[in-house]
């Protein structure tokens, strides 16, 4: 489709030019002209079609962004509306909670490269063919479909302190854990969660991407006799730059925008406030806190971390790419 | 060949411990949901001993899991229907028809992608109280489709484009306004997508929270995965009964999973591979 191209949609027809290489364009114009009465309402009807999704993103999804950022420059409770400058920015910076938060998103930046190459390396055997392949596919993929309030409401059960978890850990000899009471563990659990329920995503998204693969390369690597190691890393990483790239990208900003309903659900961004995440700051502070302008600032802050990310690991991957 | 294979059971057996504690934790909760409390607090791994389905009526009744599941069931119907009609629309448009100011609209649509729900939390909520939408129905459908519309819109318009230009302008010769061509070839041909990207929407409107949480604060509106979060406080010194309220918001997704892993699937790669 020409989205470069940008031309009146209705071209005269002239008689007796319908030779091969005028094309479509000139067809449209016959059915057209012969037509004729309802020309105007034909050329609006791009632009009707559009109408509804346009003025709901614009309206609903655009138009509050500006909003939300313009929001971040006021203040809160008396001085509702009244322009602060930085003062919300700064408020956040003195915040241990906000600080948290923004600790918990550098542990997820910590953390993603394993995020990535579980499903990358399950979807690599899958793509070998280990014995139960076809099963494994499906499987893998079933938690990624569940709520995260389904899967923290699970794992709450299972990881209770009087929960089975830490029952078979204190039949084989282990002591119980606070699993999700501990502060200097909770973080780690939740986070252990959303992969167990979101690694199958990546991996049909790395399946998608194996199905691109010349399989050629992959022969000639093992008719040269190449390890599994040396196959993944010199044939499929490669090979497979563009959908790393993308798992990357998705996984954390999966990890930036869908851990809320774990976090609801399981924590509630304790113990201590150490579970705080920027999406659950947001939430606390806009709903609970009633600080609807310094969740705004929080929100800015949130989104530009998601363009950095974004932009940020298109730009060293591609780097990356390249070396290899 | 050979020297890729050794040590594919070394490989194969983490696998399957691997599936299995994919599987499992729904299994134990919907082992724990058969249960009574008695046996439970005696023994939290035996197999039931029989299919005991008071928990789940309780669950159903009393806890009020039967109303949020409607109520989820209503708004999810609601807005996958709009998200399909604005989406298919819209990606004829941009795939398949001339028009100025086309690339403009559609990089417009994608910039709504990158335009998370919690980066905009705090101004739509203000809007939906500005207008007397917070806490209806079709205030949470609207939240819901304009959440949703960029990437319907994107994965229609990427699948309309595979449509070749000939059989529209044939239908046009046939004496088809736009709309005709809509309604009668464009719809039909996009069965396949619409069902991918229905039953994606479908999921991601079902599983939701936090947009409920924000937009729908009174109780008799909540949503099933709402109603999820609230059983934590209420019912967790009664766990069957917990874990029937969780059974009850996983079944329908289970079932759609059995079914349609497929589409699933593929409409997860297509958004992926089309990205």
């Amino acid at each position: 489709m020409p989205i470069g191209e940008v031309q009146p949609s209705v071209r005269p027809a002239r008689v007796g030019r319908t030779d091969g290489a005028a094309g479509a364009a000139t067809r449209r114009g016959v059915a057209r002209s012969r037509r004729g009465r309802g020309m105007r309402s034909e050329r609006l009807a791009p632009y009707v079609l559009l109408a509804p999704a346009v003025l709901i993103i614009v309206l609903l999804r655009l138009y509050p962004l500006l909003l939300g950022v313009n929001f971040s420059f006021t203040g809160d409770g008396e001085r509702n509306g009244v322009a602060v400058g930085l003062d919300n920015y700064l408020e956040l910076l003195r915040d241990p909670l906000f600080r948290t938060a923004l600790g918990n998103v550098g542990l997820l930046v910590l953390l993603l490269p394993v995020a990535v190459a579980i499903p990358g390396l399950l979807a690599t055997f899958i793509y070998l063919r280990v014995p139960g392949h076809r099963l494994y596919r499906s499987v893998y993929f079933f938690p990624a479909v569940l709520s995260p309030v389904i899967v923290g409401a699970i794992f709450n059960l299972l990881l209770a302190f009087d929960g089975p978890v830490n029952a078979v850990l204190g039949s084989v000899g282990v002591g119980a854990v606070d699993w999700l009471g501990d502060p200097d563990v909770a973080m780690f659990v939740v986070v252990g969660v959303h992969v167990w329920a979101t690694f199958g995503m990546g991996l049909v998204v790395f399946l998608a991407g194996f199905a691109t693969l010349d399989s050629a390369l992959l022969d000639a690597a093992r008719v040269d006799g190449a390890s599994l190691p040396q196959v993944i890393w010199h044939v499929i990483v490669p090979g497979l730059s563009r959908t790393i790239q993308f798992v990357f990208v998705t996984t954390m900003i999966g990890m930036l925008t869908s851990m809320f309903g774990l976090l609801y659900v399981m924590t509630s961004g304790g113990p201590e406030g150490s579970t705080y995440l920027p999406e659950y700051y947001i939430w606390i502070q806009q709903g609970q806190m009633n600080r609807p302008a310094l969740a705004s600032a929080a929100s800015t802050v949130l989104f530009v971390i998601m363009l950095v990310v974004g932009l940020l690991q298109i730009k060293l991957l591609k780097r990356a790419a390249r070396e290899v | 060949m050979s020297r890729i294979r050794p040590g594919r059971w070394l490989v194969a057996i983490p696998m399957a411990l691997l599936a299995l504690a994919t599987v499992y934790p729904l299994l134990f909760t919907a082992n724990v949901a058969m249960k009574t409390r008695r046996d439970y607090i005696l023994d939290r791994f035996s197999l039931t001993d029989a299919l005991r389905w008071e928990n789940i009526s309780t669950a159903w009744t009393s806890v009020g899991m039967g109303r949020y599941f409607v109520n989820s069931l209503l708004v999810v119907t609601v807005s996958v229907g709009l998200l399909l009609l604005f989406g298919s629309m819209a990606g004829f448009a941009l795939s398949q028809l001339r028009f100025r100011g086309s690339t403009a609209i559609f990089l417009g649509c994608l910039a709504g992608l990158f335009v998370p729900f919690q980066v905009i939390m705090v101004p739509l909520a203000r809007i939906m109280a500005d207008t007397g939408l917070v806490d209806t129905y079709p205030g949470l459908v609207l939240v819901y489709v304009a959440q949703f519309l960029p990437f319907t819109v994107f994965l229609m318009t990427s699948y309309y484009r595979t449509i070749p230009p000939e059989i529209v302008d044939a239908a046009r010769i046939d004496g088809n306004s736009v709309y005709g061509v809509y309604r009668r070839i464009m719809l039909p041909l996009g069965i396949p997508a619409l069902l991918s990207v229905g039953i994606l929407n479908a999921l991601f409107c079902w599983n939701d929270v936090l947009m409920s949480l924000v937009m729908m604060p009174s109780a008799e509106h909540r949503t099933l995965m709402v109603g999820v979060t609230s059983l934590r406080g209420q019912y967790s010194d009664d766990i069957p009964t917990f874990a029937s309220g969780v059974l009850i918001a996983a079944i329908p997704v289970l079932v759609v999973y059995l079914f349609l892993q497929r589409q699933i699937a593929d409409g997860v790669a297509a958004g992926a591979t089309k990205g």
